[in-house]
């Protein structure tokens, strides 16, 4: 059974324009696949760099954050996330603008302003105690809200999971989007880079910890997660209409067989 | 045979009329499927709460909750999917029980993990005739943020279970499922079988 894109492809709210519809095509448009949501034609290469990712994984990535939690106490692990997070949240609040959020970006720019003046540069999260709750965006997501699919799912070294849309946003994110673009030294922007993959890591060690020991096939289980989360970022927490092909899932196979009772 | 005919024909008429009657009683109103998963989470929480209770105990009376809240067989069939039509019965039955166990000895692993977690029900809404989706948000200790659960809910016949979790978007039978497929494809509902049993007893 196919379970295909329908539900973001169908996330678009309003007609993207011409640069959408060309980067639709760019990127393959509403692809869907086998995969339990998320098309992977190019799976044999995908599992390769998955494979070299975990191996970079266990000789780097994951000492390096076990290092950075045993020397870094958890107030400075606090600060250095709201610092990355308040420095990323230009490109957040454009993302917001170009999905037409304007409740969102409103409360992007709140949260940028108290907590970059009141809020040590960002090192604390003042905003939070006034109600204003952060929230993602990124390039790839307004793609998606302008209709564009995920194209097909993409392994990138050292960063992970991605798709060909997710990636094109991640490089116009970074590249263009970001304000530090163009005024912070490049070396900076790296440190920051590096800063936010190893507290990242660190974040997520259970989750993977857990996917190590429960998983039967870690490829399929994190393709499959990652898509899921897209999707609900993309449709910001709304109820949206019920997916066909989830809703597919819950025909009893028994049932459908007629063997049930 | 006129009146075979018309019998057969009252019979029908009856027979739709309970049919009928037994649809509207299987739509479970939004309202009884929170209702449910309020009263299961209390137990849960309940249980996991008592400081009298040992680890042995503790586990038992959550292992009869599961059992009692959810449908595994059914559940189980979900997962497998297109697999479950192509297995024999004798891999259906396997599976179901290995099923049951991955189920049991995941809760078993993370029991530990439980650091005072409570859960406020914030919605629910019905699928169709037997569906019902009830949101959740658990509450986490300190000032880390809630997480998002959601909670599928199927009548099945007069009787409420658990059919999937979704956890801020991701579903627990789309998930088990994809994966499923992925072994099944690649080893076939054999080697699936093999792999929950390494899993299991605990030689993965």
């Amino acid at each position: 059974m196919t379970i295909g894109r329908k539900s973001v492809c169908g996330a678009s709210r309003w007609p993207g324009g011409a640069a959408a519809a060309l980067l639709a095509v760019l990127v393959g448009g509403c692809a869907s696949g086998p995969s339990g949501g998320i098309a992977d034609p190019l799976e044999p290469l995908n599992r390769a760099v998955f494979r070299f990712n975990e191996v970079a994984d266990g000789l780097v990535i994951e000492p390096a954050a076990e290092l950075y939690g045993l020397v870094v106490p958890e107030a400075g692990r606090t600060s250095l996330r709201n610092f990355l997070d308040n420095a990323g949240s230009p490109v957040v609040f454009v993302n917001d603008l170009l999905q037409l959020e304007r409740e969102r970006a409103g409360v992007t720019l709140a949260r940028f302003m108290i907590n970059t003046f009141f809020g040590g540069l960002g090192l604390f999260d003042a905003a939070r105690h006034f109600g204003h709750v952060r929230h993602e965006e990124d390039f790839g997501q307004t793609l998606a809200v302008w209709g564009v699919g995920d194209g097909a799912y993409l392994v990138l070294p050292i960063l992970g999971p991605s798709s060909l849309r997710d990636a094109t946003g991640s490089a116009v994110d970074g590249f263009l989007l970001d304000p530090a673009v163009y005024i912070a030294p490049s070396d900076a922007r790296l440190a920051a880079r590096v800063a936010d993959g190893v507290d990242t890591r660190y974040r997520l060690d259970p989750v993977i910890e857990d996917l190590r020991a429960n998983a039967m096939d870690r490829y399929a289980t994190v393709r499959t997660v990652y898509q899921q989360r897209r999707q609900a970022a993309i449709a910001n927490g709304r109820a949206t209409a019920a997916d066909p092909d989830y809703e597919a899932i819950f025909q009893d196979p028994e049932a459908e067989d007629g063997t049930s009772n | 045979m006129a009146p075979a005919t018309s019998l057969t024909r009252r019979g029908f008429a009856a027979a739709a009329l309970v049919l009928a009657a037994t649809a509207a009683a299987r739509a479970a109103p939004p309202a009884a499927a929170s209702g449910f998963i309020e009263t299961v989470g209390n137990k849960v929480v309940g249980v996991l709460r008592d400081a009298s209770l040992g680890r042995d105990e503790r586990l038992q009376r959550l292992s009869g909750l599961l059992d009692e809240a959810t449908d595994l067989p059914l559940l189980a069939r979900l997962v497998l999917g297109q697999y479950w039509r192509k297995a024999s019965q004798q891999q259906r039955d396997e599976y179901v029980r290995l099923f049951r166990a991955l189920a049991m000895k995941t809760m078993a692993d993370r029991l530990h993990e439980y650091g005072g977690e409570t859960f406020e029900i914030s919605g629910s809404h019905a699928v169709d005739d037997r569906d019902t989706i009830v949101t959740t948000r658990i509450m986490r200790p300190g000032s880390q943020s809630p997480v998002n659960v959601d909670w599928r809910v199927r009548d099945t016949g007069g009787k409420l279970a658990i059919i999937d979790i979704i956890a801020e978007g991701v579903s627990l039978v789309v998930t088990q499922r994809s994966e499923a497929a992925e072994v099944a494809g690649q080893q076939g509902i054999d080697g699936l079988l093999q792999q929950m049993r390494e899993r299991v007893e605990g030689r993965a």
